[in-house]
């Protein structure tokens, strides 16, 4: 193996390593998130729809616009619009950025749209936790 | 470049542009709030939608921007107007942006520039006013 494959390997090794670290911190976070949205009307089908969204694009935008539709639309508020969790939860979001610009700039890379796609790992860790709490308190209930 | 090559380079490259831009369309959006939803209807929002995901060439955009544009004017619905015309410069100014954005993506041999050249135009039009469509019902 070359050393720059090498190389490469360490880089990507350390990226796992720091997605994880903080995917184990949002646990807390999500775990409120999912007590809030199991107040709601929303069922297993939309958090299990928003979580594949995130799992299958790869555009952070088309999360937060995929959400901001349907608080928009929540006429009644008793989806995602219900006690502004939808809002808080579009912010959630978009503040990971923080998390994940530290992380690209951790790892010292050359690579411009890391901190974008760090970004879009981080969202889709913090909705794998939501949507996993959210299922067992379904489940429960 | 392979074509297979070009194809995951364009495709990340209108992801991180698509991701960039959300703000910009924000912006758009709350630059005009106070036309939404009573002035500028979901209606329309959704219609603008499907116009943009169904339309094969920008031009086919642009014809129907402008002619919400025109149909406020003849109602004397002047603020809407505007706010079709605004629009119709804000998608129009993407054209340079796909420029932009092909400087760093090459064509494949074989492949018309100037066709390559419109289709990400109405791509970027596409993601764009997704954004906008997501912020205005957002918004109201």
């Amino acid at each position: 193996m070359s050393e720059q494959a090498v190389q490469e390997v360490a880089l990507r090794v350390a990226l796992e390593r720091a997605i994880a670290r903080k995917s184990d911190g949002y646990d807390q976070r999500a775990r409120q998130y999912a007590d809030q949205l199991v107040g709601t009307k929303l069922d297993k089908t939309q958090i299990r729809g928003l979580e594949t969204l995130a799992g299958t694009t790869d555009k952070v935008s088309d999360i937060t616009d995929w959400l901001k539709l349907r608080v928009g639309r929540d006429s009644g508020r008793e989806r995602w619009a219900k006690e502004g969790i939808g809002r808080d939860l579009v912010n959630q979001l978009e503040g990971l950025r923080n998390d994940a610009k530290k992380i690209a700039q951790g790892l010292g890379r050359g690579d411009p749209d890391l901190e974008r796609q760090v970004h879009l790992r981080l969202c889709r860790e913090f909705l794998k936790h939501l949507a996993a709490h959210f299922e067992y308190l379904k489940a429960e209930e | 470049m392979s074509e297979l090559e070009y194809l995951l380079k364009r495709k990340q490259s209108i992801a991180a542009w698509s991701d960039r831009w959300q703000a910009d369309a924000a912006r758009f959006a709350d630059g005009h709030r106070d036309l939404l939803p009573k002035r500028i209807t979901n209606a329309q929002l959704y219609g603008l939608g499907n116009v943009v995901r169904s339309a094969r060439r920008y031009a086919d955009i642009e014809r129907f921007i402008r002619h919400q544009a025109e149909k406020a004017e003849r109602a004397g619905r002047l603020d809407v107007q505007g706010y079709w015309n605004d629009l119709k410069d804000a998608l129009g100014k993407l054209r340079g942006e796909a420029q932009a954005l092909l400087k760093t993506l090459p064509f494949p041999a074989g492949m018309d520039n100037r066709e390559g050249l419109d289709a990400l135009h109405r791509e970027l039009a596409e993601v764009y006013v997704q954004h906008l469509i997501a912020h205005s019902l957002y918004q109201t």
